[in-house]
């Protein structure tokens, strides 16, 4: 008697074709992305207000709102990513397995995988950090060998989210513009990153000098031009620092309002509220610049960036040095520019410091340097913004 | 002895029993993932070897004692220990730095009330406070209770003198974590470079695969030349770190006939970068005091003269007549930043060319008159009782007492009790010399530990006084302590007259003894215009 084989309503093949074809239901873990994404915001909140309570309060522990917001963010972060691993190594779903890369025997995409580390490094710098200030102090210096884990750790949860966000992106579908959005948050997370680590370069009162600038350049055409190569927004990158923009400048407001006295001393500036950070840099409008230059010109990467420096680095001039002079005014001493916006251990000499500028040897000589600097770190941008535009698992 | 170059570039003379252990210590950072847990560097400021701060004396209506266990690195966490007599309720304390005074401290921590106290209040109060810069602090105590609220400052020198190393099950750990990451982010590197970059459907070619080997063959080299480069950081915090512990600062001394010189020979402690000048402590700018390093059988407390008016100004002193010998020298200084130290040397001293009297007893300068010394001057030759008692100079008899009825143990807190009967038993009645009833040191025989007692702690007066200036704003315009420029212009005033209307004859000492080992106690009393000293061998067992 011959058997009865069902016959197959597609072939075999067809399972990825359709997959391809249905790309509303081709994503697997579609809330992954968005809770990374979230971890991240989390963690970037945690990390100003920590600086905010260093600032202002001084005093803290392990048991801080900003450390357990920091750790809370990374935790989300990691833990769902790892989740994802599991379901996805044992899991069933195809789809999942095709969207993921393999990494020592599990499966998971690469942003997950990235989570993961970025988790562990935070988790490695907790006793590290510990030990450390046991044997040197609390905290002597903020740019330390534990913190540069715990910062590297943080960083990774930001590439984490950018890398989910990104492979969901380049993948398609019907939800493909909501992964564009969170790309730009992503990256918008990114760059408040580097805006935080240029902070002790980044005082009104050096806005005048050649290494505010040289620095700058380094740190911010990178994250800009690779923002807008990376993303299908057409104002990717403008999009992008307006959301880093409008997300610091709320913390900003807001964190103003919590009541705060210092609970370390000395003290020499009487604190009533949390300390927020300075206004942040204006790099909307060189920003907007690149995303024209991007649209309009079509050359090599090592032809395009110098020209993406020169006009992100005369764009960020025209605004950030005329706004300087401004911060420096009676007019911008106030909540809104927050200006003045003194640590609790701030000496009346550090006052008399910050408001006079700094490097008085004029821009000119450091101009070129600064150029040069923009023009390698906008090609890195290029390259970095090419290879995430492939990323698709 | 060995030059050490100190971050100042200043090069110093270190004498040889001061062991900070320089370059042990920074061989065992080396070694510090894998070895045990210790700390390194016992040095400290006001004192040598004996970190704690012990402070006996009224807040107000309130007799209090304060113990203050500073941390050993900065910022960090100094443990304070209050005891409190009955019907007070509660005891806060705050950090005042120097420079902000009590207005630029924070509010006060109540401290934690040890239970199975008294219903009538009173007690043991403990708390802790941060100390987050390096220099004067003193922690202002707060004691509340029926009598009211009164304070007191307790002076306190913050600055790093230890090291912790690593212990090998958390050098694993790390090991292993750091193994973990470097791993896992070279494989990340390799897998962004290839599989991450397939849609669904493809596998990853040769051509690509290899090309992701390639990318993360090289991302390996890179990733070890930033793990080098983050090892060569830790090794620079390390190294400047180690620069910076304190360390008592090297005396100069120079013996030129009987007159020796001296001179604090640097800065580097100094806070800014300005000279901060000394205050007087018991009308003397510096307390010198030597025992003999082979046997403590020889012990001088001299006052050397300022040769100069500089803030930090050269001494000197006509030397009593010492037996022959190398002599640990101990100069106690008070900046006006109320910042104490002790400056530490080494003297030898050969065989006088007249015959001195080594079993003479404690002699007041006043006796020999040599020139450009201080009458407050006195010194001490003979062996130190190996009993409890003692008899002095002029017959009568010194009693010490120590609480714990056993062996004296190291960290134990202890009070010792010095009392001072005349030949007939009476207790005898004690005068004020350099205004206390009583001066004590404390010196481990190898030269290691040196505090200079008073009844009061071991903390000095001066530097008391000029925190509560400082607090009242007796400063001049660029912060100098008005007070110290007085006392700086005056010759240094003689002892204090004696007070006789509540004369005592017995005398407590707060102190914890910071290790075990052989210590000599030497006290200085006053009878009659006449300072006797009374020396006590000490030996300390180690903490059960």
């Amino acid at each position: 008697m011959e058997s009865v084989v069902p016959r197959r309503t597609t072939p075999k093949y067809a399972t990825r074709a359709l997959v391809e074809e249905a790309p509303s239901r081709s994503v697997p873990f579609s809330w992954h992305a968005p809770t990374v994404v979230f971890g991240a915001v989390c963690v970037m909140i945690g990390v100003y207000w920590d600086i905010s309570w260093h600032m202002s309060i001084g005093r803290d522990s392990f048991w801080t709102p900003a450390h357990l917001l920091i750790q809370a963010g990374g935790l989300i972060a990691g833990l769902t990513s790892g989740y994802v691993a599991l379901r996805t190594t044992f899991g069933s779903d195809p789809r999942a397995r095709d969207a993921g890369v393999t990494f020592w025997g599990f499966r998971a995409p690469l942003g997950a995988w990235v989570c993961i580390w970025g988790c562990l490094a935070m988790v490695t710098s907790a006793p590290f950090d510990n030990w450390w200030h046991d044997a040197y102090g609390l905290d002597v210096r903020i740019i330390s060998p534990p913190h540069s884990v715990l910062a590297l750790g943080i960083g990774a949860i930001g590439v984490g989210a950018l890398l989910l966000s990104l492979a969901w992106q380049n993948r398609g579908g019907e939800h493909q513009r909501r992964a564009m959005w969170l790309l730009l948050v992503a990256g918008a997370m990114l760059l408040m990153d580097r805006w935080i680590m240029l902070t002790e370069y980044s005082s009104k009162n050096l806005q005048h000098g050649g290494a505010f600038y040289r620095l700058s350049m380094l740190a911010y055409p990178m994250a800009v031009v690779m923002m807008a190569k990376a993303s299908k927004m057409k104002w990717a990158a403008t999009i992008t620092t307006g959301i880093f923009t409008a997300f610091v400048l709320i913390l900003m407001w807001l964190i103003q309002i919590l009541p705060a006295t210092p609970k370390l001393g000395p003290i020499y500036q009487p604190i009533t509220h949390m300390v927020g950070m300075a206004f942040p840099v204006l790099i909307i409008v060189p920003a907007l610049g690149v995303d024209l230059v991007m649209q309009r010109v079509q050359l090599r990467p090592v032809f395009l960036a110098p020209i993406l420096s020169a006009v992100f680095l005369a764009l960020f001039i025209a605004v950030q040095w005329p706004f300087a002079s401004f911060l420096m005014t009676e007019s911008a001493r106030n909540w809104f520019f927050n200006a003045e916006n003194f640590v609790y251990w701030m000496s009346p000499s550090g006052v008399e410091w910050s408001r006079s500028f700094q490097e008085t040897d004029g821009l000119g000589p450091h101009l070129a340097n600064a150029w040069g600097t923009g023009a390698l770190s906008a090609y890195l941008g290029l390259w970095f913004g090419h290879w995430m535009s492939k990323v698709r698992r | 002895m060995t030059d050490v170059r100190l971050e100042s570039g200043v090069s110093v003379r270190r004498t040889s029993f001061v062991t900070v252990r320089r370059e042990s210590c920074v061989s065992v950072r080396r070694a510090s993932r894998v070895v045990a847990v210790a700390l390194l560097g016992v040095l400290v400021s006001g004192h040598v070897g004996s970190p704690d701060v012990f402070f006996t004396g009224k807040a107000g209506q309130y007799d209090i004692r304060v113990t203050i266990r500073p941390p050993e690195v900065v910022p960090g966490i100094a443990r304070v220990t209050v005891r409190a007599p009955a019907g007070v309720q509660s005891v806060s304390i705050r950090p005042v730095f120097w420079r902000a005074g009590s207005k630029g401290s924070p509010s006060a921590d109540e401290t934690r009330r040890l239970e199975g106290q008294s219903a009538q209040g009173g007690g043991t109060f403990e708390g802790s406070l941060w100390l987050m810069a390096r220099g004067a602090y003193s922690v202002d105590v707060i004691v509340s209770g029926t009598q009211g609220t009164a304070n007191v400052l307790v002076p306190v020198a913050s600055v790093a003198t230890g090291r912790l190393a690593m212990s090998p099950a958390l050098g694993v750990v790390l090991a292993i974590l750091g193994f973990l990451l470097f791993a896992g982010l070279v494989n990340i590197v390799y897998k962004g470079a290839g599989e991450s970059l397939l849609a669904a459907s493809d596998t990853l070619d040769p051509v690509r695969r290899r090309r992701a080997r390639r990318v993360g063959a090289i991302a390996v080299p890179i990733l070890a030349l930033i793990l080098v480069g983050g090892a060569r950081w830790w090794d620079s915090v390390d190294r400047d770190y180690e620069q910076t512990m304190y360390r008592p600062s090297p005396l100069r001394l120079e013996l030129r006939g009987s007159t020796l010189h001296v001179q604090a020979s640097d800065t580097v402690w100094q806070p800014g970068s300005r000279p901060s000048a000394l205050v007087a402590d018991h009308g003397k700018l510096m307390h010198l005091f030597l025992i003999r390093s082979d046997d403590a059988r020889a012990f001088a407390h001299l006052h050397p003269l300022p040769a100069d008016s500089s803030p930090i100004p050269a001494f000197q002193t006509t030397l009593p007549r010492l037996p022959a010998g190398q002599y640990h020298v101990f100069g106690d200084i008070v900046h006006e930043t109320g910042f104490e130290r002790t400056l530490v040397g080494s003297l030898a001293i050969s065989e006088p060319s007249t015959p001195s009297t080594p079993s003479r007893p404690s002699t007041p300068r006043a006796e020999s008159r040599e020139p450009r010394a201080d009458p407050d001057d006195a010194w001490f030759v003979g062996d130190a009782s190996r009993e409890r008692t003692m008899k002095l100079a002029d017959g009568s008899v010194m009693q010490l007492e120590v609480a714990s009825a056993d062996a004296i143990e190291a960290k134990a807190e202890e009070t010792l009790r010095i009392t001072v009967r005349e030949t007939n038993g009476k207790p005898a009645r004690l005068e004020k010399y350099l205004g206390m009833y009583a001066h004590g040191v404390v010196a481990r025989l190898d030269g290691s530990v040196y505090v200079h007692l008073h009844p009061m702690g071991t903390v000095t007066q001066a530097a008391q006084d000029a925190f509560r200036a400082r607090d009242r704003g007796d400063t001049t315009a660029a912060g100098r302590l008005i007070l110290a420029h007085e006392q700086h212009a005056a010759p240094a005033p003689a002892a204090m007259p004696s007070d006789s209307s509540a004369a005592p004859s017995s005398i407590e000492f707060p102190y914890s003894f910071p290790r075990s080992g052989s210590y000599r106690l030497f006290v200085q009393v006053k009878r009659n215009g006449r300072v006797l000293t009374g020396a006590f061998a000490i030996t300390v067992a180690e903490a059960r």
